[in-house]
């Protein structure tokens, strides 16, 4: 019954959001190049299903490697910046200018530097979800409560046995929080990427597709896509409740 | 036994606790008294090598006549929060310190639930912190105290988060299971009842700059000390703090 409540306003919205659209386009009767009906975009997912799996799992695979590659640069750069001051001082200024690039005018010229292969890809999807996962990452060692600390090193524990018992478990709420924010960026950045230059991938389909007046496919392919970054937000939930029981505690106690 | 001479703190220019000295012996405990503020958490934090470290502090330690560099394992370190680990089991909380100091986890985890019964936690041993109640978290995090086989026990205001009948309870317990597994206990309390309660002796620490004022022995048997027997020995506390403050 819970489930039910939760769920229906959500396909409730859904249908009424795209009823509205639906007869739009039928009572007006826009032309289907500017403006396709919901109908034409889920005739165009069926039609094209063979070509669109071909380029999702292409921007699946760019996605996942840059996203998991990502994680432990972020976890890595984390620890760095925790443990040495002067490196914090001197990189953060850094990592905040790197979030202030525009991808649209750096996402050309990674290609220009690194090909059409998949370094440059990797790389952007890298940059675009690192960030997020430090800074939560950095938060999160920073609330370690100081008693607990100090009853570790009164024990005898040294720096990183302190970091490891205490604030690295203090951490684990913030870190998913991270993870969420940047996974809802990995696609969108890969598709980026892919926009710029690329044999397959969502991003080349959307190109051609635009190239050949067919805003259907377009949307297909941007369907495609929402359900990917869907499914990555719902593999870290999963992640996270598999694996963080005993870690609830800490927070809803 | 252990001795501790001219300890000084400071913070800036100004003194936080000056040329404070006091000595700790097995098998007796010694309550540290004193208003809020006159430094009676920074004389225990010192001692366990926790001190913040924007404070100063230069003071010598002696165990048998030895120095003893600080943090050591001949003391052992209850904060005034009972900082059991949320993610943790009671029995990984407890084991905690065995760990730290090199014990393999399996050996820890077997000598920490061989305690559990002696101390009221029998039951509890794979619950987490959160399901147990204020009373028997004090416990959980005195076990993790007295299982690291330090012959002093430092406990900054262990039982401040208790109600007042759980208090009065853990008071009576406390003292049970140091007559059992005598050890050198210093208690920081603010609460002069508390103090006369259940110590051996009370440092009186005054404030401005925290010093000790007073030490008084409390001779009377646990047994034989009530509301009567305790009332000027209190009175006597009570105008000591008063004047302090004044």
């Amino acid at each position: 019954m819970s489930v039910l409540r939760h769920i229906l306003p959500a396909v409730v919205s859904a249908l009424v959001f795209l009823g509205c659209w639906e007869s739009y386009v039928a009572l007006t009767e826009t032309s289907p190049l500017v403006l396709p009906a919901p109908s034409d975009v889920l005739n165009g997912l069926r039609v094209e299903r063979a070509a669109l799996a071909r380029h999702a799992a292409a921007t699946i695979g760019v996605a996942g490697i840059g996203f998991s590659l990502s994680v432990l640069f972020a976890v890595l750069v984390s620890v760095a910046l925790h443990f040495a001051g002067w490196l914090r001082r001197g990189m953060m200024p850094l990592l905040v200018a790197s979030q202030t690039v525009p991808i649209v005018a750096l996402a050309p010229l990674m290609v220009l530097w690194f090909g059409f292969g998949l370094l440059p890809k990797v790389l952007l999807v890298i940059l675009v979800t690192f960030f997020p996962m430090v800074v939560s990452l950095m938060a999160g060692y920073a609330t370690l409560p100081r008693a607990f600390r100090d009853q570790l090193v009164s024990m005898g524990a040294g720096r990183w046995q302190v970091f490891r018992l205490a604030a690295l478990p203090s951490a684990r709420g913030h870190f998913f929080a991270g993870l969420r924010i940047s996974a809802t960026y990995a696609i969108v950045a890969t598709i980026f990427a892919e926009y710029a230059g690329a044999r397959r991938g969502l991003g080349i389909y959307i190109l051609t597709a635009k190239n050949n007046f067919r805003a259907d496919l377009v949307l297909s392919a941007v369907v495609i896509s929402a359900l990917l970054t869907l499914t990555l937000l719902a593999l870290i939930h999963l992640i996270d409740r598999v694996t963080g029981r005993r870690h609830r505690r800490a927070t809803h106690a | 036994m252990l001795e501790m001479q001219g300890l000084t703190i400071r913070a800036g220019n100004k003194t936080l606790v000056e040329n404070l000295s006091l000595d700790l012996v097995t098998g007796r405990l010694t309550c540290l008294i004193g208003p809020s503020g006159c430094g009676k958490s920074s004389v225990i934090k010192w001692l366990s090598g926790v001190l913040a470290p924007e404070l100063r502090a230069e003071g010598q330690v002696r165990m048998d006549g030895a120095d003893l560099p600080l943090p050591h394992p001949a003391i052992a370190y209850q904060p005034q929060q009972d900082t059991l680990f949320p993610w943790l089991t009671i029995v990984e909380n407890a084991a905690l310190g065995l760990k730290i100091r090199g014990m393999d986890g399996a050996a820890a985890q077997r000598k920490v639930r061989a305690l559990f019964p002696g101390f009221g936690l029998e039951g509890h041993e794979d619950s987490f912190p959160d399901q147990l109640s204020g009373g028997l978290r004090q416990r959980a995090a005195f076990l993790r105290t007295m299982v690291q086989d330090a012959r002093v026990l430092l406990l900054d205001e262990p039982f401040s988060a208790l109600d007042a009948v759980t208090r009065l309870k853990m008071q009576d317990w406390l003292t049970e299971r140091l007559a059992e597994d005598p050890r050198a206990v210093l208690l920081v309390t603010h609460d002069l009842f508390e103090a006369t309660q259940i110590a051996d002796r009370v440092l009186v620490m005054g404030s401005r700059p925290g010093r000790i004022i007073a030490d008084i022995p409390i001779t009377t048997p646990r047994i034989a000390r009530t509301e009567a027997s305790l009332a000027d020995t209190r009175a006597m506390l009570k105008s000591l703090l008063l004047e302090d403050l004044s």
